[in-house]
């Protein structure tokens, strides 16, 4: 059994090693741009998530989707989507698997220690959604503390009534709270800006929410491998985006139009 | 630890068992009064009971309470319930209240139908009324005919009452997952099932108890 043990623990010593001198025989020199132009592919981490990355027949789509298709046809490449597990985005980005994770990533300093992340491109927040004849009552954060409040259990939205001391439901998801604010059986609830962006409003199933106070802030960037040039031609992307009207039209087709960060 | 989620367990169970005996005891008379209107001799009458027997019977009930609690608010921006906790209760109940008077009705229905028409014969030959003859003669007969296919029913409430949780009645099963929620600890969720089975325990054994006292005539 002992012996059994050793022979394991060697072979796990000799696998490790085997990744770090592959690891260091990655480094050749060859920037990210030009390993990526070569192969002919920008290989993109995504999960599920809607309005940024998700499925339409067969095809991803979202503002984060098709940025980055434009992002790949700029360099010359095409654009893949590979679904990633979230909490190893790192490890598939090292591994070389995924070329870059662009998914509506806030960026926190855990993020941009271990990744080279570009400039941030999108606002997002916790907003409080209530219905459109009574917005301009809550327009603060004092005024909305007599509301009956729903959040999804869980949620960085509950945290944030946590910390401001308001009471509140919990539903199982954002799109359950949603339905609690329009049938009235709650005041308002808390979601993501992005969320509120796609989800209510003018054209969609809850034309009669709208959303007023926002509870925190957060950015979106991102990410490629560390010391990668990707992220810096990324930036002169966006910024090109940015200034001829393209960027913005691809995030009024999905809603984010109202949080992007100008380049 | 477990002191705290058995705590927070026994609160949902409590919620669990009010809706548990609050149904029964509008489900159970009002079971009879829908069975008396499926079985009418004014057609209208059974055939608009019929219909609506099946539209609760045909439907799950998880739909019923979402239509209930969400339905005026939504359709006519009229929120009949209040979001409060007694208002969800209250729209809780009515759907349960419903969605089992319906299966109760059919029950009662059978029992009434299996009595041998001779009995309601000889009843009015001897000059009894039609109330006379149903409680009389009919309804005793009912209820040791009906107690088996109800304690069914009943049984299957216990653990219907974890669906109020879609409109946010924190019952005994939200209780257990709001664990993996907040600390990511499963066990609660499972041990809500001995809550279910201990009390489902309790109510097989009051019913075969019921069904020994019962047991002194046959039908």
């Amino acid at each position: 059994m002992k012996t059994i043990m050793k022979r394991i623990a060697l072979l796990l010593v000799f696998a490790m090693a085997a990744c770090i001198f592959a690891g260091c025989g990655n480094k050749d020199g060859v920037s990210d741009a030009a390993y990526v132009k070569d192969k002919g592919t920008l290989v993109v981490g995504i999960t599920d998530f809607a309005p940024m990355d998700y499925l339409e027949n067969g095809k991803w789509i979202g503002f984060d989707a098709d940025m980055a298709e434009a992002f790949a046809a700029s360099l010359g490449v095409k654009a893949e989507f590979v679904e990633i597990v979230w909490e190893t985005k790192t490890m598939e980005l090292n591994d070389k698997n995924i070329d870059c994770v662009w998914n509506g990533m806030t960026l926190t300093d855990a993020v941009k220690n271990a990744m080279e992340t570009s400039n941030a491109y999108c606002n997002n927040a916790q907003v409080v959604v209530v219905k459109r004849e009574v917005a301009a009552q809550y327009d603060s954060v004092d005024s909305i503390r007599d509301l009956r409040f729903v959040v999804e259990a869980g949620s960085a939205g509950a945290e944030e009534l946590d910390a401001l001391g308001i009471p509140y439901i919990e539903a199982d998801s954002q799109a359950d709270a949603l339905m609690e604010v329009a049938a009235g059986t709650s005041d308002a609830c808390v979601i993501d800006l992005l969320m509120a962006g796609a989800m209510i409003g003018e054209g969609t199933s809850y034309a009669e929410l709208t959303y007023t106070v926002a509870l925190n802030s957060e950015e979106y960037g991102v990410g490629f491998r560390k010391g990668s040039d990707l992220a810096a031609k990324l930036n002169e992307f966006f910024a090109a985006a940015y200034k001829d009207g393209s960027m913005l039209e691809i995030a009024e087709k999905y809603g984010v139009q109202a949080s992007l960060i100008a380049q | 630890m477990v002191e705290t989620v058995i705590s927070a367990l026994y609160g949902g169970f409590l919620v669990s068992i009010e809706i548990f005996g609050l149904t029964l005891l509008g489900a159970l008379p009002l079971g009879l009064v829908i069975s008396f209107g499926s079985m009418s001799r004014i057609k209208p009458i059974a055939f608009l009971t019929r219909g609506f027997v099946w539209i609760v019977r045909g439907s799950p009930l998880m739909l019923q309470l979402l239509v209930i609690f969400y339905g005026p608010g939504l359709l006519f921006g009229w929120n009949l319930w209040g979001g409060s906790d007694s208002g969800r209760m209250v729209a809780a109940l009515t759907a349960f209240i419903l969605n089992y008077a319906c299966y109760f009705s059919e029950i009662y229905r059978g029992g009434v139908e299996g009595i041998p028409q001779g009995q309601r014969e000889a009843g009015q030959v001897l000059g009894m009324t039609r109330a006379q003859i149903f409680f009389r003669v009919t309804l005793l007969q009912l209820v040791k005919r009906i107690l088996p296919p109800i304690s069914n029913e009943v049984i299957t409430l216990v653990k219907d009452t974890s669906l109020a949780r879609v409109i946010l009645v924190y019952e005994l099963m939200w209780e257990g997952q709001r664990f993996i929620k907040s600390a990511g600890i499963i066990w609660p969720l499972f041990f809500t099932g001995v809550f279910y089975l201990v009390f489902t325990g309790l109510l097989t054994i009051l019913f075969r108890r019921l069904e020994k006292r019962l047991d002194y005539f046959t039908v």
